[in-house]
């Protein structure tokens, strides 16, 4: 077996059971990255308690409309920061919380990377990777930008010749 | 990063395509980056494997691309091939082609959620350049048959069905 059809055999072990799935009531925090336009929201709810005089990480819960690779490492991010500090899960990153399922395949590091994402908006919402709003256009946005509102369609025939 | 795109402008489908970069703004890149800085923070991709793929994307491009006549002979045969639509709903209203469907973002979400990604569909604008772009999209999320129509519903009207008339934006 390879290691792509090993990884897609771990993603599906994975998502056959996923873990923590669907909001928390009484969460501390709550943290979102992406949008469901994109096909690719993912959301984190935190939930904090007190053991020795520590705060840690009581549960987490995710809700997702990313692939099955995001709900695979979402499930198992839910898992691995459950009784860490916030300063422990936030060393964290993508790879780590990935890391049970294997080397990612390049197209779904994207995917570890939105669960290490949701987790830091929830746990660190003032600390962010990239200003969003100092992007450069996405292929999202130019998708949905107004497509040419204010210009106005002049019909001819096909065999007249277009600019 | 600004300068990259102004010099390759199909940098960011070919970014998103093979590396899930760009696409939106949970994994967008600002102008003001370095292609360095964007492969170290995306789980340290190697640079010049990133600069062949951005240098192969023309050829990437051109491999997602359906001709209006294949599209035409291959509906025309009765295969189910989605023709969706990307332009404006005013241009859709002015003309459209028969039998294809207006690009929204109900279905959108329908395509990412639903659609297996082996589906073969086609994306058509005004002229082929928008089309391209939905398709690099789409095919950065995994779908491998994303195409797009070259030269738009302006070539279908040239070289497939001349009743379906040309028109120009002023």
């Amino acid at each position: 077996m390879n290691s792509a059809d090993d990884f897609t055999k771990r993603v599906e072990e994975a998502i056959k059971n996923p873990k923590n799935l669907g909001e928390l009531e009484g969460a501390d925090a709550v943290g979102t990255v992406g949008s469901e336009d994109c096909g690719d929201m993912l959301r984190m709810w935190v939930k904090f308690k007190e053991v020795d005089g520590k705060r840690v990480i009581d549960k987490a819960t995710f809700q997702t409309f990313g692939c099955e690779t995001a709900i695979a490492v979402a499930s198992l991010a839910t898992e691995l920061i459950s009784g860490k500090t916030v300063e422990e899960a936030l060393t964290m990153s993508g790879e780590d919380l990935s890391a049970p399922l294997g080397p990612l395949p390049p197209l779904k590091i994207h995917c570890a990377q939105l669960v290490e994402g949701a987790l830091r908006s929830a746990l660190a919402p003032s600390e962010q990777k990239v200003d969003s709003k100092n992007l450069a256009p996405t292929l999202l946005q130019q998708l949905q930008s107004p497509k040419q509102e204010s210009k106005k369609i002049i019909l001819g025939s096909s065999n007249e010749q277009q600019p | 990063m600004g300068e990259l795109l102004r010099e390759y402008p199909g940098a960011q489908r070919a970014l998103f395509r093979a590396y899930h970069i760009g696409g939106c703004s949970s994994c967008g890149f600002s102008p003001s980056e370095t292609l360095r800085a964007v492969c170290v923070r995306n789980e340290n991709l190697p640079v010049d494997e990133v600069i062949d793929t951005i240098l192969a994307g023309h050829e990437a491009d051109q491999k997602m691309e359906i001709s209006p006549k294949e599209v035409a002979e291959r509906l025309q045969a009765g295969e189910q091939i989605p023709l969706i639509d990307v332009r404006s709903r005013e241009e859709w209203d002015a003309v459209h082609i028969p039998g294809s469907i207006f690009f929204t973002q109900e279905l959108m979400q329908q395509i990412l959620r639903e659609w297996p990604k082996e589906r073969e569909f086609v994306f058509y604008c005004h002229h082929g350049f928008r089309s391209l772009d939905a398709a690099s999209f789409f095919a950065g999320h995994g779908f491998r048959n994303a195409h797009t129509m070259t030269g738009g519903i302006d070539a279908w009207s040239v070289g497939v069905d001349p009743e379906l008339p040309r028109y120009r934006l002023e």
